[in-house]
């Protein structure tokens, strides 16, 4: 990979030589390197594999530029990027570009400015290693989370007991580990008209993500790590789905009906990732998309329930530096004891949104008096798994995802406030079934899951028997207990890192589906 | 000079000399291919009546693949993102690729080894890795198209969309929102392969997509739909009318997009009913039900647990010997197919393993017959590649995909579906699907939902869909329409990192029974 130094340069260059050319009034020059190493989990007991799918890894590197240019018409500004070469040609190709496709966007202001007083307070956060990792080093973190659930699946007293005692017997038990083993190498540069000093940031991120089952019994349990070192232990992983694969043997169906639910990290991390997060998009609010329109200031959630998205904290797996756009990253408050109180934000969508004059009754707020709190401190260019791209421009993305009460309560007392219900710890295609506007939603239960009797977990629930068909709005209202503890939790396609707690919610409307399959 | 497609006729000849000489010298290296793939292409965005980006550009990517080990076989992979600096050295960096994918193959196969020998209770599953063998073919394919997307001028792009979103704002004032966005590229796709495979594919690719937000009594509503196909500039333009697909310009696209949001924001929301009721689908709710409920489970390595931990199992296949092959899972009404060889989203004629492309029937007359497989899956399950494995572009690895997936036609009229109903829903238009693990229940709303009395379309509801059980909802089929329509869908994903692909999905008018779903709120 470049070093910082020579992306820092090549940043610096680039502006100079973008801001000679003519008609140009602003410019912002992003470089950008990024490798997404993965290797995919496929093992079955009962079905040959391969144990680990193909080790692989996605590079790029380039230049993208954002610039302003005027001209007889007025200011016409565009967006342009050269892959895989940062040197003046490129740059000189990707402003070509930019300057062809600029447009004249009548809510476009200027390129982002630096907010007074904000500075970057991360660094040196990241694990220098993982920058030139090896492929015996990715080949060696997949196996070896693989190797965490077959110990936890061979030397398990309860899955002996169901091959009657005969170790040989194991394999056709159905057993499964599937999911990936993922390590982020991300470096950037920026340099514009506002911030001509160039900006520079390093992170990286590792991630296992694993399900494993014991399919003849439909036993499914969920794992995952997420951090920042190269010790990173991906065996915690699969050690992790073992045990709840094993601890949900032999599920039974639920009737259908309104239940008291807890739900466990996995599944608030499905719910926040898929229906809330997006919802509290400053974008979403402009184009009138969102479940939380015109309610900026109210409340939204139960009281006592919090949630703030947080870039900037050490020892967060998300954290970075500073944004795509290279302002400071930083956290933004969304929701405080039951109040919508931010939103996240570009630099774009935040000077739009404080000119436009339908703001108030899109937020439910004049934007102007609330600007700290949709500050542009999550202007990102992330996609295809992993990566700052430079050639697309920023979007909205969160980073840490933290959500927590004011209540300093344990698993122990949310099972005592449901007393009989459902603990729900795994759920899968959470989506706005009717549009995010509704926020109606619909998923179903596949794994980690338990009938909550007496106030104590009693047997599993069988994966794939149960539908929730529910709203959004009556999930973060009925919130009847939040747990002090918090796991850094992921999701497959996911750009942030929830670190989600156990929540407990009143009176979750779900259905009985597909009894049709006990007969297959 | 910028790279263009051109540079695939020097690269062809750089990767058959480096799969073979060079790779052939890798120690262990059982077999490995080599694709390319430069994308030239132009696009804008619209919203709100105002052009917000637009742009002209190229995409040059490389895919890496080995096969390879000592005591077992195991693969790697590379992708890279490449530009036209790398034109020069282009060669270099293919063998660094190669060499790259080789040893994580070769570490890989060295632990499957090691791991198998530790676990000798549920080590035993873990197995050498198979491709099966395909035929060996080279073969050169143009694209169609009759305007060249390299001859549209961009502003000609932003025009389109600029014109789109307009009259979109125009249709009503309960519009709050809308963006068009619409694009042409050229794309062209190289795989050589070291045992002589060697695919130039060229296709076009035209394709925009439609978002409109309108505020009703019963709050905010937005829809979005796509348009698409493998041609040129002029399915924008003027629409398509080709057999299955017909779709017409963006224009008019964009207006009955406008027109349904502005209509379906102002009715009632549906209230679910008590339980399974007569439906009508129209073929584009099917085109959602024979993606998500027969395209994705008839996916080999989904039946085979592969996406246990992403995109789900099939309960078409529990185990090696124990599938629905042979067994009903519908009414004699219901017939599906995969066929790339059509034309469609998902058309053409060799995978990116450079397997030839063939129709699967997944289910004939009601009876499972055929997943769509790679090599690998064919290998392990026995039966010959169809040809079905690609990725969404050369930087990923090929997976698996849907083609162009879809209920094939019935026999009977769509007006007599329709007027042979006493009391029922007509569900128009597919919306969000939402889908169990293993596809053996659903959960799709859709576009419009109409009540059905005595034969004709009543009371028009906003936020409803339908949810059932997937084998009672198939077995429930008693009429299949002959009016088969097939649809692009442009954003299907599978995979980690996730892979967005494009495809057809289709069917015609059916009828069934299912539960009506509605609004929650």
């Amino acid at each position: 990979m470049k070093t910082m130094k020579e992306l820092e340069k090549a940043a610096e260059a680039g502006l100079k030589r973008a801001l000679a050319a003519p008609g140009v009034e602003e410019a912002e020059v992003f470089v950008s390197e990024n490798g997404t190493l993965i290797t995919r989990l496929n093992y079955t007991s009962h079905v040959p594999s391969n144990g680990l799918e193909e080790p692989k890894s996605v590079e790029n590197l380039g230049v993208g530029i954002r610039a302003v240019f005027k001209g007889p018409d007025g200011r016409r500004n565009g967006f342009g990027s050269e892959s895989s070469d940062i040197s003046a040609p490129a740059v000189d190709e990707a402003l070509r570009k930019a300057r062809e496709g600029a447009v004249a966007d009548p809510d476009f202001v200027s390129l982002p400015k630096p907010q007074p007083g904000a500075r970057p307070v991360l660094e040196n956060y990241h694990d220098e290693r993982l920058m030139s990792i090896s492929a015996d080093h990715l080949v060696d973190a997949g196996w070896r989370t693989l190797e965490g659930a077959l110990d936890v699946f061979e030397s398990s007293e309860e899955l002996l007991g169901l091959a009657g005692g005969d170790r040989s017997k194991l394999a056709g038990l159905g057993l499964i580990l599937g999911g990936d083993v993922t390590m982020l190498q991300e470096r950037m540069a920026i340099a514009s008209s506002h911030m001509p000093k160039p900006q520079s940031d390093q992170s990286t991120l590792v991630m296992s993500f694993t399900t494993a089952m014991i399919e003849s019994r439909a036993a499914k349990g969920g794992g995952c790590v997420v951090g920042t070192s190269i010790e990173t232990d991906f065996a915690q992983a699969g050690r992790q789905a073992a045990r709840g694969a094993i601890a949900s043997v032999n599920g039974k169906r639920a009737p259908g009906g309104q239940y008291d639910v807890i739900f466990g990290p996995q599944a608030i991390t499905d719910i926040f990732h898929n229906l809330v997060i997006p919802g509290l998009s400053l974008e979403l609010f402009y184009a009138g998309a969102t479940p939380f329109a015109g309610k900026f200031g109210q409340r939204i959630a139960a009281s006592g329930f919090n949630v703030y998205d947080d870039g900037a904290t050490r020892g967060l797996a998300a954290s970075k530096r500073i944004t795509c756009e290279g302002l400071p990253t930083g956290r933004t408050d969304l929701i405080r004891d039951g109040e919508l109180v931010g939103l996240l934000s570009n630099d774009y969508e935040f000077q739009r949104i404080l000119r436009d004059k339908k703001a108030a009754e899109k937020l439910g707020a004049d934007p102007r008096q609330h600007r700290a709190a949709m500050a542009p401190r999550n202007g990102f260019r992330f996609g295809r798994g992993g990566g700052r791209h430079f050639d697309s421009s920023p979007g909205v993305s969160a980073t840490n995802v933290v959500i927590e009460s004011s209540a300093r309560e344990n698993r122990e007392d949310l099972l005592g406030k449901v007393k009989n219900g459902l603990y729900i710890g795994r759920i899968w295609y959470t989506y706005p079934v009717n549009g995010f506007s509704t926020g109606d939603f619909t998923c179903t239960v596949i794994g980690d899951s338990f009938v909550i009797r007496d106030g104590k977990l009693a047997e599993a629930i069988k994966p794939n028997s149960l539908r929730i068909n529910h709203n959004t709005h009556k999930v973060l209202q009925n919130v009847i207990g939040v747990t002090a503890e918090r796991q850094g939790t992921i999701l497959w396609a996911a750009d942030q890192i929830v670190y989600a707690p156990a929540v407990a919610v009143r009176g979750v409307s779900i259905n009985e589906i597909a009894g049709y399959m006990e007969s297959v | 000079m910028r790279v263009g497609i051109e540079f695939l006729d020097r690269a062809r000849t750089i990767a058959r000399e480096v799969v073979t000489a060079y790779g052939a010298k890798l120690p262990h290296m059982r077999e490995c291919d080599v694709r390319i793939e430069i994308g030239v292409g132009k696009g804008a965005v619209a919203e709100n009546g105002n052009v917000k980006r637009a742009g002209e550009d190229y995409g040059f990517a490389i895919g890496v693949h080995a096969l390879a080990g000592k005591g077992a076989l195991a693969s790697g992979y590379v992708g890279k993102q490449l530009g036209t600096s790398d034109v020069g050295r282009f060669d270099s960096i293919l063998k660094e690729s190669l060499a790259t994918a080789h040893a994580r193959a070769v570490a890989s196969a060295d632990a499957k080894v090691r791991v198998k020998s530790r676990f000798t209770a549920a080590g035993s599953s873990i197995a050498s890795l198979e491709w099966a063998p395909v035929r060996i073919d080279q073969k050169t394919i143009p694209a169609t198209y009759k305007v060249d997307p390299m001859s549209v001028a961009l502003g000609t792009v932003q025009e389109a969309t600029l014109d789109g979103s307009k009259l979109i704002g125009g249709l009503d004032q309960s519009v709050v929102y809308n963006v068009v966005g619409a694009s042409t590229t050229i794309i062209r796709e190289l795989f050589v392969g070291s045992e002589g495979i060697d695919i130039d594919n060229t296709y076009a690719q035209t394709e925009a997509i439609v978002f409109v937000v309108a505020h009703g009594p019963n709050g905010n509503l937005e829809f979005y739909d796509s348009l698409g196909h493998q041609r040129g500039w002029e399915i924008l333009e003027e629409g398509i009318d080709s057999g299955p697909i017909q779709q017409p310009g963006l224009h008019d696209f964009a207006r009955h997009l406008g027109k349904d949001t502005v209509e379906t924001c102002a009715a009632p929301p549906m209230k679910t009913t008590e339980g399974p009721v007569t439906v009508v689908v129209d073929p584009h709710f099917a085109a959602l039900i024979s993606h998500e409920i027969i395209g994705h489970p008839s996916e080999l390595d989904r039946a085979l647990k592969y996406e246990t931990a992403y995109a789900g199992r099939s309960w078409f296949l529990k185990g090696l010997g124990d599938d629905m092959r042979g067994k009903r899972v519908g009414s004699f009404k219901l017939t599906a197919f995969s066929d790339p060889t059509i034309e469609g989203f998902g058309h053409y004629l060799y995978d990116h393993e450079g397997t030839p492309a063939k129709r699967a029937y997944h289910i004939r007359n009601g009876v499972y017959e055929e997943f769509v497989n790679n090599r690998q899956t064919a290998a392990l399950f026995g039966v010959p590649p169809n040809g079905s494995c690609r990725a969404t572009d050369a930087t990923f690895v090929p997976l698996i995909r849907m083609t162009n997936t879809t209920i094939a036609a019935g026999s009977d009229d769509p007006a007599r579906i329709l007027a042979e109903v006493d009391h029922g829903y007509y569900i128009a238009g597919h919306r969000i699907p939402s889908i169990a693990e293993s596809r053996e229940n659903f959960r799709i709303s859709a576009i419009k939902v109409f009540e059905i009395k005595n034969g004709q379309l009543g009371q028009l509801y906003r936020d409803g869909g339908i949810m059932a059980d997937t084998r009672d909802f198939f077995m429930s089929i008693d009429a299949m329409g002959n009016d088969w329509r097939l649809y692009p869908v442009p954003n299907c994903g599978k995979g980690q990192p996730m892979q967005a692909k494009r495809m057809s999905n289709g069917g015609p008018t059916f009828r069934g029974r299912a539960v009506v779903t509605g609004a929650s709120s």
